[in-house]
């Protein structure tokens, strides 16, 4: 029980190959390249979504930041189809692994706030101090300030891993005492199962949303910084 | 990927079939059905609008037609049936907890794709023909416009044919105007004409009355002149002789 809890957690490898890269390659191929002006209706569909997208997010930048649309459209399209690929039975997820988010977050963080830096310096070095503090609590503020600022890529890689581990754990859970209580007594089993469902329907939301706060934040750091 | 190796391996065999060999994974069925004309590759191909046909979401109709000689059409079923009670009995498929979370998984998709995917499907059809009307929309108003621009230029060469209306119209205006100048002025020089000879008329006339005035005044001067004393008192009593004669009678005409 304790190995198959975690078990859809490692390093997924065929036959003794490591086929991490191809697993996180997978979406790309779900995601035609639109080469004609009427396409079918996936790829309109998508079309469609990115547009939709692009606008809701990129709305609020300056020029200066709209030059980061397509990292950050890749970036929502990327870890939304694998989270929503992960719900699938028996599929390995990569944004599960906190290295790859780590991967994400701190060069996506740290482009923005170095950006802010070269280019605004006065105003990057303002953000450590908020309006209207009283005197005395500026050296504590400016400390404060500090770590919270680079705390920002932790909190980023981790808030994807927690919770899309979370999910996937607690599913695997609920399924787990589902199983067991099938044979012991079955309303309770239905009870537990109606759970499960409720949950999935959360995961999916939750694919989603986890996707959308990434990326959202990531632009709200580049929001500061142009 | 196993279709590529064959594909390219019938490329080698059958070079007519080396274009179809780009179309990509599945193009064992498109040949089939799709491509009865020459492969090319420019213009892009059209692609086919709607997928190969398949039951239970899964397996491609030709299975079952693969099938049905020899088992019918419970065959493929039973196949079915029998293989996912293999693998649970002799566990082949372990029940785990993964398999309830795949139940449900499996059960909330298949769901959602029962009940919203025709109206998804034609919500992005609908994008698509917007797309597709724009465009149209320009091209209609492209089309009108260089009609409207034929209109108005061979209605404005009917006008030209009929412009000799306008000048004809001015000229007799014209003539009008002159006409009416020439009598004016032929009226002012006869009544200047008539005034002058009027003036002469009138000097002759005054100088005859004039005269006649004169003549009678003298012959009267000379009358009364040569009328003498002795005269005018004979003439006098003769006059009363008469009207007492006169009277006479007069007074004896009513007594009768």
């Amino acid at each position: 029980m304790n190995e198959n809890l975690f078990a859809s957690f490692i390093t997924p490898t065929l036959m003794g190959l490591p086929i991490i890269i191809l697993i996180i390659a997978f979406p790309n191929i779900l995601f035609p390249s639109p080469n004609r002006l009427i396409n079918n209706r996936l790829v309109s569909f998508q079309q469609w979504l990115i547009q939709l997208v692009l606008k809701q997010m990129m709305t609020m930048h300056n020029l200066k930041g709209r030059t980061w649309s397509l990292m950050l459209i890749s970036l929502i399209m990327f870890i939304g189809s694998t989270n929503l690929l992960g719900l699938l039975p028996h599929s390995f997820t990569p944004t599960t692994q906190l290295s790859m988010n780590l991967g994400m977050a701190i060069p996506l963080w740290a482009g923005a706030v170095i950006t802010g830096f070269r280019h605004k310096t006065k105003a990057s070095l303002a953000h450590f101090l908020p309006q209207g503090t009283p005197i005395p609590l500026i050296p504590m503020l400016v400390i404060i300030e500090t770590i919270s600022l680079f705390i920002q890529p932790m909190a980023l890689a981790v808030r994807l891993t927690a919770n899309i581990t979370a999910g996937h754990l607690l599913m695997h859970l609920i399924g787990g005492a589902t199983l067991v209580l099938t044979s012991i007594s079955t309303p309770t089993a239905m009870i537990t199962f109606i759970i499960l469902v409720l949950l999935t329907v959360l995961e999916f939301a939750v694919a989603l949303i986890q996707a959308y706060v990434f990326t959202l934040l990531v632009s709200l750091y580049l929001h500061d910084n142009t | 990927m196993l279709s590529r190796v064959v594909l390219s391996a019938a490329a080698t065999a059958a070079p007519c079939l080396r274009n179809a060999a780009f179309l990509g994974p599945g193009v064992l069925q498109a040949t089939r059905i799709f491509h009865t004309g020459q492969p090319r590759l420019a213009p892009l191909p059209p692609l086919p609008e709607y997928g190969g046909k398949v039951r239970l979401g899964l397996i491609p109709e030709e299975f079952f037609q693969f099938l049905y000689p020899k088992t019918g059409v419970t065959g493929p079923y039973m196949l079915g049936t029998g293989l996912i009670l293999y693998f649970l009995s002799k566990e082949i498929y372990v029940i785990t907890p993964e398999t309830f979370s795949t139940i449900s998984i499996v059960g909330l998709l298949v769901y959602v794709i029962k009940k919203y995917g025709a109206s998804i499907g034609e919500f992005i059809d609908n994008l698509n023909e917007q797309k597709i009307a724009q465009l149209e929309e320009v091209k209609q108003a492209s089309i009108k416009q260089i009609q409207d621009a034929i209109e108005l230029e061979k209605a404005q060469q009917a006008l030209v044919q009929k412009r000799h209306y306008l000048f004809d119209v001015q000229r007799n205006n014209i003539a009008m105007a002159l006409e009416v100048t020439y009598r004016e002025r032929l009226h002012k020089v006869y009544k200047e004409v008539k005034n002058r000879l009027d003036y002469h008329i009138s000097v002759q006339n005054m100088m005859h009355r004039k005269e006649q005035e004169h003549m009678i005044n003298w012959v009267e001067k000379h009358v009364v002149q040569s009328i003498s004393a002795q005269q005018e008192k004979e003439t006098i009593a003769k006059c009363i002789a008469d009207l007492q004669l006169l009277a006479k009678k007069a007074q004896a005409q009513p007594v009768m």
